[in-house]
């Protein structure tokens, strides 16, 4: 409970040391709009051209679009500290200050940081879910609200995974390690659309490696009611846990590699 | 048993050189930070940690407070193995970098500390109370509302010395605190100290180069130079083995050159006057006195000890470091 605690007092003091400077807030939360809202639009531009891709609908696409940019920006929001701000603690010597500190460095990392301006994001997010789901006229029931709920949660676990593995690499070296990119924010933009529009090669990266499909598209295409590859119910409830184990496995490395840490000058 | 028990502590950093032009690999250096160390410290003990840069000092504190985990050896503070027990140890000790700050940068230091509160889950009540205490001994009772960012580095310091003593650690280690300080905030700083050393009994250990903070402070002083103890002892100790020469400024009436001196001193001419350095084992003072007397009337005359900043480099030259 503790941490819990701990984490929103720390989101609120960030909060309000993010509106010290109003304007360059401001400012920067419209960019994210723009820039969101421009990614949204080339969606719709694209589903505009065609009738259906495969099986999907231009509202099932645009359910698709907004699972994951509604999971993705919510990570990245919150998880700043993992996703974003991590190597600069590194390089200037504040993961020394949490260190020396009686608490998890993990719950540290997510407690330094976090990104309001996403807010624009996630808003452009669920406006592409909402707008998706009346298209393809989704009959919510509780249990696809459950399964919704489960994809994004883990969904989010996952992405905070696959960062993680540029902070073990960041610990190691005191550098940033940018080529995980291609697999987070690579990952956001070809998941965007459903996983079976892709060919194989790709389908494996993002089942296997890095499972965008099973933690977003198997729920949401259950949701949609036309299960991906006609898989029953039950999988799109247990496919996302594939993404608590990217976690736990990242976790477990991240452990490791901070008995290794070096630390920089005195 | 003492507090603080530290055995044949090693540390080895890989360094990785630029890679040159025309090679593949790039040169690793292995960098011996520290080779061997050992020493102890009682509880309530102010000691003194001093070395030229790059001796190894930051790398024993970031053991000892459980940031680094060493390559050999073993440290135990309290009966805690620090790098083991990493979040009951810090629970325990305080740390200051006088380089780097550990509270938040854009919001008033009072948030801060209410949040070291909870970071630390320390009862409310105690919290208040030593949160009074330290406002008052640091003065800084005005500034609470101010945020970091606002302060200067006085009061940056003191800040960061209260953020660090909030949850009463039994141990402090203090990392170069007084670099950059004006001479008025660095003999509060010193009162500071002392006054935290006696009325709690924590222990402090302090990095520095400021030799008028050892002199001021600590009754004890351990010197490290590459990666080794090279002493352990009292200040007076340390510099009466080095404190060995004496300095002479004097001026003559009108224009008068300086008679030769005997083998081993040296002199410099600075303004209308000389600067002269003898040592009184091999050249007593009276001898002196008489040889620059007989080259004409002298008009002023000053006998002073060497500087402590003089002694410790020459005594890191005489240890080769």
């Amino acid at each position: 409970m503790g941490t819990v605690k701990l984490y929103l007092k720390s989101m609120a003091m960030l909060l309000k040391s993010q509106l010290e400077y109003p304007a360059s807030f401001l400012m920067q939360t419209l960019a994210q709009l723009i820039m969101e809202g421009g990614e949204f639009m080339a969606v719709i531009l694209i589903v505009d051209r065609f009738d259906h891709l495969n099986q999907w609908t231009p509202g099932d696409l645009f359910f698709f679009f907004g699972v994951m940019s509604v999971t993705f920006y919510l990570t990245e929001c919150f998880g700043r500290g993992v996703t974003g701000a991590f190597p600069s603690m590194v390089r200037m010597g504040q993961l020394d200050t949490l260190l020396l500190r009686p608490r998890g460095v993990l719950t540290q990392v997510l407690c330094s940081a976090i990104d309001p301006r996403r807010i624009t994001c996630i808003a452009v997010g669920a406006a592409a879910l909402v707008m998706g789901s009346r298209m393809s006229g989704i009959q919510w029931t509780f249990l696809k609200g459950i399964a919704l709920a489960e994809s994004i949660l883990l969904g989010g676990m996952m992405i905070l995974g696959l960062f993680l593995i540029e902070c073990v690499f960041c610990v190691y070296s005191v550098k940033s390690v940018e080529m995980v990119n291609a697999l987070t924010y690579g990952g956001r933009s070809a998941c965007q659309y459903p996983i079976d529009v892709y060919p194989r090669p790709l389908r494996l990266l993002f089942t296997v490696v890095a499972p965008f499909a099973l933690t977003q598209h198997v729920p949401a295409a259950y949701i949609l009611g036309k299960p991906l590859y006609h898989w029953p119910a039950w999988t799109a409830f247990v496919c996302p846990l594939a993404g608590g184990m990217v976690f736990a496995i990242m976790y477990c490395l991240f452990r490791r590699a901070l008995r290794f840490y070096r630390s920089t000058g005195s | 048993m003492s507090y603080i028990t530290v055995t044949d502590l090693q540390k080895t950093f890989t360094v990785r050189k630029k890679r040159e032009k025309g090679h593949l690999t790039r040169e690793k250096t292995l960098v011996q930070a520290l080779k061997g160390v050992s020493f102890s410290v009682e509880r309530g003990e102010l000691v003194g940690y001093i070395g030229p840069n790059g001796a190894g000092k930051s790398t024993t504190v970031k053991i000892l407070s459980g940031i680094l985990t060493p390559d050999g050896g073993q440290a135990e503070v309290g009966g805690r193995i620090p790098w083991q027990q990493r979040k009951e140890h810090v629970r325990h000790i305080g740390v200051v970098f006088g380089q780097r700050s550990q509270l938040w940068w854009d919001v008033p230091i009072a948030d801060s500390y209410a949040l070291l509160k909870d970071i630390y889950q320390v009862p409310p009540q105690q919290h208040q109370k030593r949160l009074n205490e330290l406002t008052e001994a640091l003065d800084l009772g005005s500034l609470l509302r101010t945020p970091l960012r606002l302060l200067s580095l006085g009061q940056r310091m003191r800040a960061e010395l209260c953020g660090s003593l909030l949850h009463s650690p039994e141990l402090l280690f203090l990392d170069e605190p007084t670099i950059g300080l004006d001479a008025v905030s660095k003999l509060a700083l010193r009162d500071f100290l002392q006054f935290e050393n006696r009325q709690h009994g924590t222990t402090i250990l302090l990095t520095t180069h400021d030799m008028e903070d050892i002199a001021a402070l600590c009754s004890r002083v351990m010197v490290l130079g590459h990666g080794s103890k090279l002493f352990d002892g009292s200040l007076a100790d340390l510099l009466s083995r080095y404190d060995t020469q004496r300095i002479i400024s004097l001026r003559y009436d009108g224009d008068c050159a300086l008679p030769p001196l005997p083998a081993g001193c040296e002199s410099i001419r600075e303004g209308d006057g000389y600067r002269i350095t003898y040592a009184p084992q091999t050249v007593p003072t009276a001898q002196m006195l008489s040889l620059l007397q007989s080259a004409g009337p002298i008009r002023e005359l000053t006998a002073q000890p060497q500087n402590i900043d003089h002694l410790i480099a020459d005594m890191y030259r005489e240890m080769d470091l």
